[in-house]
């Protein structure tokens, strides 16, 4: 379904720099659209445009297949069902308390006193600021403010958000936090609309991908297909993302095979070929064409390896003693992601999973789950880029649990059995908490399953 | 980052206390501290009140002790004069100084420590409010005594807007001084200057984009202001109880008792 779509769309400034041209977009219901292109190509134009802040000189804009009309009370319905987040958040936020920041849409759209507070309530707690609601904005950390202003915007529950820059001037974590967020709004339905220069961010993170530059929209699809296009994206001004960059390189040099361009680091280690030769050393006596089984001897060479080489094939004996050998290889153990839902949370349940599990990384996604486990004391091992780096682990035979809550549960669920699904590794991926969860606990002695290489 | 008064009284433990009982009780202490004729009960007040900011209100008692300095130190010089030029009764003190006679006369002396135990509780009352009650709780107390909302919309976004143009004349500023924009008097002007009209214009843009951020959510030309209830509690009002009757018992003996 179409939730906007604007037709031959152009904006010029009253001082007459055209800032957009000929923009003509079809945005579907939730999903993440990324406009990527460098500063100044229009894009922040273009967002004012489509709440309706600015007005096109030619072309229209369609919300539901309904062009938008410019009386006001048209544009409060759609400034309620569009919300933008602007670049600087100090731009947006000019209430004296993040309380009352956020009451300030719910408040202007008209709804009662108990309405609002729900409303602020939830889009507080949303994004973990509970603790912080009385405090002046300028007291508040520069990703704190983000979570300020998005939570200005969800509280008026909009179905279209859209974020200038969301993560500029954002540390690692900031960032982190507010693409869980973003991911999170996502899963529950929002459509988000973010403009960025990040090409790493747009690559790994949207379904789909606007580019513009010059004021004009040059190319659009799913990031595989739009950043393959070289050419393109010298035209835009923008490099290819690090991953498929990375990649290329690597296929370039025969290390590497598989069609698909990899996403995120756990994709891209998925297309790596594995070593089918590698010098070994050898026991006097051993001739060409043996057997070797070289199972504990590998680990002196790969000591984080996942796989155990079984009846490594003795090609050639060099004089000095060490020996070619072409591996067979076999998992030596399945490694799992499980999922703990926080919503229905016990701390001797953790511990219990954490114990049986033989769980050796931890993670947690969402401010809430952090709050939790630091209070309790569980370790975390990895607090950002955490379904990744939990992927990476399991990979590597490790049993990994995230603490998550809510939306993000379903997402992490979601990510994971699609990275199962394409790689064609098998791992256990589960919530342990709910009904339909895995029952990982029982399995812990079952054979594990061999990799797929 | 400095700290303002406004931080110590966002951090203290009173803040989530009821505004109108604090107004009430700095009212109190004003009004009876003022009209107390000798300086025995204004003292009393200035004690409790400063009992109160430090212990229960928890700022720092040396940041306080130097917020006392500044208008104490003040009042001693008045003090001194009004002890040495006023008063007519029996004479306590009396020096030449270069040639004129200086003298110390009882109610000379008396009036000066009215004036400065006066001047010293009026000054703990003031600062227990400030220290305790930031800014943003007074919105709602400004609200609820009818003043204009337009006034009390625009005294919220100025509020707000004098820490965002603080922190950038800040950055401006330093980003003048390391480019030696203060090396000397005339350049200091100069940068100044500048400083002055980049902040003016940035403002005005401030202006521009505030009106966009308020309009994309709806602004409808009312800003509604939350108050946040809070009832006073038993033992708040047994304390200000306590305190009020103590005050006005020892304004009423010390009435007519001179202490010289």
């Amino acid at each position: 379904m179409i939730i906007l779509e604007t037709r031959g769309l152009k904006y010029t400034y009253p001082d007459g720099t055209a800032a957009v041209q000929d923009i003509n977009i079809e945005i579907k219901k939730g999903k993440k659209i990324a406009f990527v292109g460098q500063n100044g190509s229009g894009k922040s134009t273009l967002f004012l445009l489509l709440n309706g802040t600015l007005k096109p000189n030619e072309g229209e804009i369609l919300f539901h297949g309904a062009p938008i009309k410019y009386d006001s009370k048209s544009l409060r319905e759609i400034r309620k069902s569009v919300g933008i987040v602007f670049q600087n958040s100090d731009d947006q936020i000019f209430a004296p308390t993040v309380y009352q920041d956020i009451a300030f849409g719910p408040a202007n759209l008209g709804y009662s006193k108990e309405r609002v507070d729900a409303c602020v309530q939830q889009a507080i707690e949303q994004v973990g600021l509970s603790r912080l609601k009385d405090k002046p904005p300028h007291h508040l950390s520069g990703g704190q403010k983000k979570r300020v202003a998005i939570a200005g915007v969800m509280a008026m529950e909009p179905e279209v958000i859209v974020l200038d820059e969301p993560l500029s001037n954002l540390d690692p974590v900031g960032a982190d936090e507010i693409m869980d967020l973003l991911n999170e709004f996502n899963q529950f339905g929002s459509t988000i609309i973010i403009s960025t220069h990040d090409v790493d961010l747009a690559y790994r993170w949207s379904d789909y991908v606007f580019l513009m530059s010059n004021s004009k929209l040059i190319g659009q699809g799913t990031p595989v297909e739009v950043f393959k296009e070289q050419e393109l994206l010298k035209k835009t001004g923008l490099r290819q993302p690090t991953t498929l960059e990375i990649y290329h390189e690597i296929e370039r040099r025969g290390l590497a095979y598989g069609k698909n361009s990899p996403k995120s680091i756990p994709d891209l280690v998925n297309t790596l070929k594995p070593l089918d030769l590698m010098w070994v050393e050898v026991p006097p006596g051993v001739r060409e064409g043996d057997n070797l089984n070289l199972g504990v001897m590998y680990g002196e060479y790969a000591t984080h390896s996942p796989y155990e080489a079984v009846n490594a094939t003795v090609l050639h004996i060099h004089p000095d003693g060490r020996a070619i050998v072409e591996l067979k290889r076999k998992g030596i153990k399945a490694g799992g992601v499980l999922l703990y839902d926080t919503d229905s949370y016990s701390l001797p349940e953790i511990r219990q999973i954490l114990k049986d599990g033989e769980i050796a990384f931890v993670g947690a996604m969402g401010k809430k789950s952090k709050t939790l486990a630091e209070q309790d004391g569980i370790r975390l091992d990895v607090t950002s880029g955490v379904i990744d780096k939990s992927i990476l682990m399991a990979l590597c035979g490790k049993r990994c649990l995230i603490l998550t809550t809510g939306g993000m549960v379903d997402h992490a669920l979601k990510r994971t059995r699609e990275y199962v699904e394409k790689s064609g590794i098998e791992f256990t991926v589960g919530v342990v908490n709910r009904e339909d969860g895995c029952k990982w606990t029982e399995e812990t002695d079952s054979n594990p399953e061999a990799f797929k290489v | 980052m400095t700290n303002i008064l406004d931080d110590y009284a966002l951090m203290s433990p009173l803040r989530h206390r009821n505004n109108w009982l604090k107004l009430v009780i700095v009212l109190f202490g004003l009004l009876v501290g003022v009209s107390s004729t000798s300086p025995i009960t204004p003292l009393f007040i200035a004690l409790c009140m400063s009992f109160t900011t430090v212990a229960l209100g928890r700022a720092p008692l040396k940041l306080y002790l130097k917020l006392l300095l500044a208008p104490v130190g003040f009042a001693l010089t008045g003090v001194v004069i009004i002890a040495f030029f006023s008063g007519s009764g029996q004479e306590l003190l009396s020096f030449n100084l270069a040639g004129y006679p200086l003298s110390v006369r009882a109610d000379g002396l008396e009036l000066a420590l009215l004036v400065l135990s006066r001047s010293l509780s009026g000054m703990c009352c003031l600062y227990f409010l400030s220290l305790t009650t930031p800014m943003i709780e007074l919105f709602a107390v400004l609200k609820a005594t009818r003043l204009p909302e337009s006034l009390i919309e625009l005294s919220m976004l100025i509020y707000r807007y004098i820490f965002v143009f603080l922190d950038m004349a800040l950055s401006i500023k330093y980003a003048q001084t390391v480019r030696l924009g203060y090396s000397n008097f005339r350049r200091s002007l100069n940068s100044m200057g500048m400083l002055g009209s980049t902040l003016f214009i940035r403002s005005w843009e401030q202006g521009d984009k505030l009106f966009l951020a308020m309009n994309s959510r709806c602004y409808d030309g009312k800003m509604t202001l939350f108050e946040v209830h809070r009832p006073v509690r038993a033992i708040e009002l047994l304390l200000t109880s306590v305190y009020f009757l103590s005050a006005l018992a020892l304004f009423y003996f010390t009435k007519n008792i001179s202490i010289i």
